[in-house]
C-alpha cells in the first residue's frame, strides 16, 4: 500500500467515525507512574478522536456513567478505555456500550497498568509515552472496526456421558434431574466402574456394591438417562452444541446427537512387569487391587489366615523416577503421585488387622500421604497396633527375593540412620498407583489435550479442574487426574453443572473473533488448514478454505501463514494490525 | 425498623473460591443468586495470596476477574460486610436472616475516589496485610477489594471528620445504621470457608510472640508483589533474611491441639512460598522440617521434586521448641528422623509456622437450624458418595473447605457439585 492511498483508507473510515478515549487512573495504580493527564490531552488532537478524558475509576458507575452520556449526546460511536488488563473489565465496558445502544464491539481496551505503570515504575515518561502509542494504535484499530454479533449456535438438550464409573454416573444423574436427554456409555456389561470391585472403601467402610445399587436405581428412575452397556465409542465429530458420537453397542453401530460432553473415562490400575518387586515370579507377590480382592474372599473363606506377615510396598508406578524404574510404552516413567494408595493401603491393613491382630505388618514407604479428614487416623491407629513402618530413600527401592516358601525384602530404612533392614514374610502387596484409562479414540478425534502424566489436561489446574479449551466438552472424575472416589463423584458433578450451564438456554453465544476467508484471494494452498489447531475448524469447499464459526477460536494462526492475506480475523483483521504496527512505529 | 424484603433462587453464604465458583455456576444456568460475607470485599481467602500452587500463578491475577465476574453477574446480587443471624426452612423454602453492617458511606453515591482515606489522619493495623503494615481508619479494604467502597472503623475514628469534607460525592455518613434483610431463597449453599489454627497453638514454638516468628499468611503478603514492604523482610528489624524456615504441621496432625486431622494445604503451600523466595531472596536458604511430604495432587509431586532440584533443603525432623535469640533469630531444638537421630539446635533468621485449617466458630451455624457438624467441627455430610455435598437438611448444600481441608481446586469442583445440587433441588421441589 502506497502511502497516499493508505492516507486515502484512512480518511475513508473516518468520516463517520467518532471515537471517545478515556484514560483510567485506577485510584493511583496508573496515574502515579503515567501522566494521564499529558496522555487524555495528547489523544485528543489525533485524528478521529472527538473526545478524550481521564477520570479516577472508569469502572465505577460514574465513570461508566461519561462514556454512556457521550455516547448518547456526542455521537461518540467508537470507545477505546485505556485501563486495567481486558480480563478484568473488557465485559464490564462491553455492557456500558450496550446500555448506552451501541454495538458493545466498537470498543477497544488498551492496558496501560499491567502493560504500562506497573512494569515501567522506574521511568515514568516512557510509561507515558508508551502508553500514548498503544492508545493511538487502538484509535487506529477501533476506526476498522465493523459491528460485530455474536455467533449463535442452537444446541441440542442432550449430552453424551461416557464412562459410567462413579464420575460418570454422578454426572449423569445430575444432568437427568436438570431435564436433559443424558446417553451414559460403559463399556462393560454393568455400570459402576471401580466401585464394583472396590468391596468396603474408606472412609465410610460401606460397601462400593451398595453405593453402586443406590446411583443405579437413582439413574433407573429417570427414564431421560439412556444407558449404553458393552457399548465403545467409535467416532465422534461435531462441534459445541451439535457433536456427533458413534457407538457401538452390543457390536452393533449407532449414531447420536448430543450438545455436549462428559468424559468420565477412569483410570485402569498400573500392572507391574514381570520381576518388579518379583511380580509374576511368585503368587506371593500381589498388587493392591488383588489384595482387596484376598479381603473379601477371606471374610467367607479365611483365605487370609494361614499368611502370617505381610509386606506392604508404597509408590510402585508412582513418584517414579527415569533413572530407577522401567518405564512404560510411551518410555515416560509415572513421575506423580497416585493420591489414593497411601489411605487404601492403610485402610486395608487396618481392616486386615481388625479380623487378625497377630499378623505381623512391615510397611516400606516414602511419605504417607494420609491427606483426608480421616485418613490421618488410620495412620495413628496403624502404628499403634505394632506395624512397623519403614521409610526407604527415594534413590533406592526395595528388594523382594523368593526364599523356600518366604519372601525377603530388603531396604533401606532412613528412620534408622538408612541401615539395611530385611524382613521375612508370607506375602508382599505391592502399591500400585493408576494411570489414565485409553482414550486414544476420543482424544484423537477431538484434539483433547494431554498432559505429561497421561491424564486430560483441563483449561486450568486451579479455576478450571472440569473444562479443557474447547467448548462443550467436559472431564470429571479419574480421567483428569487420580483420586478417590469421593472426589471423583465431585467431578464427574461438577462437569455436569458446566454442560448444564452451557445447554441450559438451548443457544450458545461464541465471541465473534474468527477467522473468515476471501475466497476471491484464496488459492486453495491448504497451508491453513496444516497450521489450524482446531481440528474441522476449517474445511476445502470448491477449492477454497472455509472457516467453520463454532469451531474456530480465532487464534489467527490461518491468518497469519496465508500469502494471499486471505484470512481475516474479525475484530483483529490485517489491515487494523497493519495499522496500528504503523500508529505504533511512527516517531 | 423494617426489614428490607427480597426473593431469589440459591442463597450462598461465603464469597470464597468456592462460594463465587458455585455463584457463577448457578447464575449462568439462569437462577438468581444472593450471596452474603462478612467481610468487606468478595474473593475469600485466596485473594490475598501471593502465587498460587503448582502453576505459580499470580492469585490476584486469577482471582480478580472471578471476582469480577461475579459482581458484574446480572443474576448474582452480593452483600458484603454482613452477617446472617438465621437461616430457617419454612413451608419447603429458606428464610434467611442478615443484617449488613454500616460502613458509614452511603455506597449508593460514593465514586471509589480514595480521598477519605488518603485524608484520614488514623492509622490502624492493617489485617489483609496480616497485620504487616497500617491503614487508615477510613479505608478501601484492599487495592482489588470489590466493591471499592471504603469502610470507616468507627472504633478508631476519631471523629475529625475530614473524610467527610474532602469528599466529593458527599457519602460520609457518621449516622449510617445496619440495615435488615429477609431473604426467602429455594435453596442454600454454604461455602463458609475455614480458619487457621491460631499462631500460638503450639507455645513451645513462640508463635505470636516472637517477631520473626511469622504466619504462612504472612509470608504471603510479604511475598505478594503489591504487598506490605514491597520485599520480603522480617517484621523485628527489617533485615532481608538469609535463613528461612518452615516448621510443617504446627497445626495439624496434633490431637494435642484439637486437630487430629491432616490440613491437606500446608505442605504444599510451604514448598511453594520456598520456591518464592528461592525467586525473590536468591542468596537466601530454604529449610523446610516435615513429618512426611504430602504432595498429593495433579502435579504436585512434580513441583516438590522441583523445589528439591531448586536447592530447597526438606529435613524430615520434629521441631520441638523454639527459642528467640538477642539478635532477634531463632533457635530450634530438632530431632533429625534420618541419618543420626540426634537431638540437633539450629539458626534461622525467620521461622513460618506452617499452621492447619478448622473449622469456622460452631456460631457460624448455631442459627442454621438443623445443621450438624462431624466429629472436627466441619459440616457433616451424611449421604457421600451418593449425594456428596448434601447437609442434613434437604435444600441446604456445602461446598469447600467448610466440610474439610480443601486446596482451591478441589474446592471449586466441590462448588460445582454443590451448584448442580442447588439447581435440582429447586426443579423438583417446584414441581
Amino acid at each position: 500500500m502506497t502511502d497516499k492511498s493508505a492516507e486515502q483508507s484512512r480518511d475513508f473510515y473516518r468520516q463517520d467515525v467518532k471515537v471517545g478515549v478515556y484514560v483510567c487512573h485506577c485510584g493511583g495504580n496508573i496515574s502515579d507512574i503515567i501522566d494521564v493527564e499529558d496522555v487524555a490531552r495528547d489523544l485528543s488532537d489525533y485524528p478521529g478522536v472527538s473526545v478524550s478524558r481521564n477520570y479516577i475509576f472508569m469502572c465505577s458507575s460514574t465513570g461508566q456513567g461519561l462514556v454512556e452520556e457521550d455516547i448518547r449526546t456526542k455521537g461518540i460511536n467508537r470507545v477505546v478505555i485505556a485501563a486495567c488488563s481486558p480480563a478484568l473489565h473488557e465485559l464490564t465496558f462491553r455492557g456500558t456500550l450496550e446500555r448506552a445502544g451501541l454495538n458493545p464491539y466498537l470498543y477497544e481496551h488498551v492496558n496501560i497498568r499491567e502493560q504500562g505503570s506497573w512494569v515501567h515504575k522506574s521511568n515514568k515518561k516512557a510509561a507515558t509515552e508508551k502508553s500514548k502509542k498503544l492508545i493511538r494504535a487502538a484509535v487506529e484499530k477501533i476506526c476498522r472496526q465493523n459491528p460485530l454479533e455474536a455467533i449463535r449456535v442452537n444446541a441440542a438438550r442432550s449430552i453424551a456421558v461416557i464412562g459410567g464409573g462413579v464420575a460418570g454416573m454422578s454426572a449423569a444423574l445430575s444432568l437427568g434431574r436438570q431435564g436433559f436427554n443424558v446417553y451414559l456409555i460403559e463399556k462393560e456389561n454393568r455400570l459402576g466402574g471401580k466401585l464394583n470391585s472396590l468391596w468396603k472403601a474408606y472412609p465410610s467402610e460401606e460397601d462400593g456394591e451398595k453405593t453402586l445399587e443406590e446411583l443405579e436405581k437413582d439413574i433407573s428412575s429417570l427414564n431421560n438417562i439412556n444407558i449404553y452397556l458393552e457399548s465403545e465409542v467409535k467416532k465422534i465429530d461435531g462441534y459445541v452444541g451439535n457433536f456427533s458420537v458413534e457407538i457401538v453397542k452390543k457390536g452393533s453401530p449407532e449414531k447420536i446427537k448430543v450438545g455436549a460432553l462428559v468424559i468420565t473415562t477412569g483410570y485402569v490400575h498400573y500392572i507391574p512387569f514381570e520381576g518388579e518387586y518379583a511380580y509374576k515370579t511368585t503368587k506371593k507377590v500381589v498388587t493392591l487391587p488383588d489384595f482387596i480382592e484376598m479381603l473379601k474372599d477371606d471374610e467367607k473363606n479365611g483365605s487370609l489366615k494361614n499368611v502370617k506377615s505381610v509386606a506392604f510396598i508404597h509408590c510402585v508406578g508412582s513418584r517414579q523416577n527415569p533413572s530407577l524404574d522401567k518405564p512404560q510404552k510411551d518410555e515416560k516413567v509415572n513421575d506423580y503421585c497416585s493420591r489414593t494408595c497411601c489411605t487404601s493401603a492403610l485402610f486395608r491393613i487396618k481392616q486386615l488387622l481388625e479380623k487378625y491382630p497377630d499378623k505381623k505388618i512391615f510397611d516400606f514407604y516414602r511419605d504417607i500421604r494420609t491427606y483426608g479428614l480421616q485418613h490421618e487416623s488410620y495412620y495413628e491407629e496403624l502404628s499403634k497396633k505394632g506395624v512397623l513402618f519403614f521409610r526407604y530413600p527415594e534413590d533406592t527401592r526395595p528388594q523382594v527375593e523368593v526364599k523356600g516358601d518366604k519372601l525377603e525384602v530388603k531396604s533401606k530404612d532412613i528412620l534408622t540412620w538408612n541401615e539395611e533392614v530385611s524382613v521375612e514374610v508370607d506375602m508382599v502387596v505391592l502399591l500400585t498407583g493408576v494411570m489414565p484409562a485409553d482414550i486414544s479414540v476420543i482424544v484423537d478425534d477431538l484434539k483433547l489435550p494431554i498432559g505429561s502424566d497421561r491424564f486430560i489436561l483441563e483449561a486450568h489446574p486451579k479455576l478450571r479442574p472440569v473444562e479443557v479449551p474447547n467448548l462443550g466438552i467436559y472431564i470429571g472424575g479419574t480421567a483428569q487426574a487420580p483420586m478417590d472416589l469421593l472426589e471423583a463423584a465431585y467431578g464427574g458433578k461438577a462437569a455436569a453443572s458446566k454442560a448444564s450451564m452451557l445447554l441450559s438456554k438451548g443457544e450458545i453465544s461464541l465471541d465473534p473473533f474468527v477467522a473468515s476467508v476471501n475466497p476471491e484471494l484464496c488459492d486453495g494452498c491448504e497451508k491453513c488448514i496444516g497450521e489450524c489447531l482446531y481440528p474441522g475448524a476449517i474445511v476445502m469447499e470448491n477449492g477454497k478454505a472455509k472457516v467453520i464459526p463454532a469451531l474456530c477460536k480465532g487464534c489467527g494462526a490461518c491468518a497469519a501463514v496465508c500469502h494471499t492475506r486471505a484470512i481475516n480475523v474479525a475484530g483483529y483483521s490485517l489491515e487494523q494490525i497493519d495499522a496500528m504496527v504503523e500508529a505504533i512505529s511512527k516517531e | 425498623m423494617q426489614a428490607e424484603k427480597m426473593e431469589t433462587d440459591v442463597f450462598i453464604l461465603g464469597t470464597g473460591i468456592a462460594g463465587m465458583q458455585a455463584a457463577l455456576d448457578v447464575a449462568d444456568a439462569g437462577k438468581n443468586v444472593v450471596m452474603v460475607d462478612k467481610s468487606p470485599s468478595i474473593g475469600g481467602k485466596m485473594i490475598s495470596l501471593s502465587k498460587v500452587f503448582p502453576t505459580l500463578d499470580c492469585a490476584s491475577c486469577i482471582t480478580t476477574p472471578r471476582m469480577a465476574s461475579v459482581s458484574h453477574h446480572k443474576k448474582i446480587t452480593t452483600f458484603t460486610y454482613s452477617e446472617v443471624r438465621f437461616i430457617r426452612k419454612e413451608a419447603g423454602r429458606f428464610r434467611i436472616n442478615f443484617v449488613k453492617k454500616p460502613r458509614y458511606v452511603i455506597e449508593e453515591k460514593c465514586i471509589s475516589c480514595g480521598k477519605c482515606e488518603d485524608i484520614c489522619p488514623v492509622l490502624i493495623k492493617d489485617e489483609f496485610e496480616q497485620n504487616l503494615g497500617a491503614k487508615k481508619a477510613i479505608s478501601i479494604p484492599f487495592t482489588n477489594a470489590i466493591p471499592q467502597y471504603p469502610v470507616l472503623d468507627m472504633e478508631h475514628c476519631i471523629a475529625c471528620g475530614a473524610c467527610a469534607r474532602v469528599c466529593p460525592a458527599e457519602c460520609i455518613d457518621f449516622s449510617q445504621k445496619e440495615r435488615e434483610y429477609e431473604l426467602t431463597a429455594s435453596a442454600v449453599i454454604l461455602s463458609t470457608g475455614f480458619e487457621i489454627t491460631p499462631m500460638n497453638a503450639k507455645e513451645e514454638y513462640g508463635g505470636g510472640k516472637f517477631k520473626n516468628v511469622i504466619s504462612p499468611l504472612q509470608m504471603e503478603r510479604l511475598l505478594a508483589p503489591h504487598g506490605p514492604f514491597s520485599g520480603v523482610v522480617r517484621p523485628s528489624d527489617g533485615k532481608i533474611p538469609d535463613s528461612i524456615a518452615f516448621v510443617q504441621c504446627a497445626g495439624s496432625r496434633d490431637k494435642s491441639i484439637g486437630v487430629p486431622y491432616c490440613s491437606r494445604i500446608c505442605c504444599m503451600y510451604s514448598i511453594k512460598q520456598a520456591q518464592l523466595l528461592s525467586g525473590a531472596l536468591p542468596l537466601a536458604d530454604m529449610t523446610i522440617y516435615y513429618m512426611d511430604i504430602r504432595a498429593f495432587g495433579k502435579g504436585y509431586e512434580q513441583f516438590y521434586q522441583n523445589a528439591k532440584a531448586m536447592g530447597i533443603n526438606f529435613v524430615k525432623a520434629k521441631v520441638g521448641k523454639i527459642e528467640e535469640l538477642e539478635s532477634g533469630n531463632l533457635r530450634l531444638h530438632i530431632e533429625r528422623q534420618e541419618g543420626e537421630s540426634l537431638p540437633e539446635e539450629v539458626e534461622h533468621d525467620m521461622v513460618v509456622l506452617s499452621q492447619g485449617i478448622r473449622p469456622t466458630p460452631e456460631e457460624n451455624f448455631r442459627n442454621i437450624n438443623g445443621i450438624s457438624r462431624n466429629e472436627y467441627g466441619f459440616i457433616h455430610l451424611p449421604s457421600v458418595p451418593t449425594f456428596p455435598n448434601a447437609t442434613g437438611i434437604d435444600g441446604i448444600f456445602a461446598a469447600g473447605a467448610a466440610v474439610g481441608p480443601k486446596d482451591i481446586v478441589d474446592a471449586v469442583q466441590d462448588a460445582g457439585s454443590a451448584a448442580i445440587d442447588a439447581l435440582n433441588y429447586i426443579k423438583r421441589t417446584s414441581r
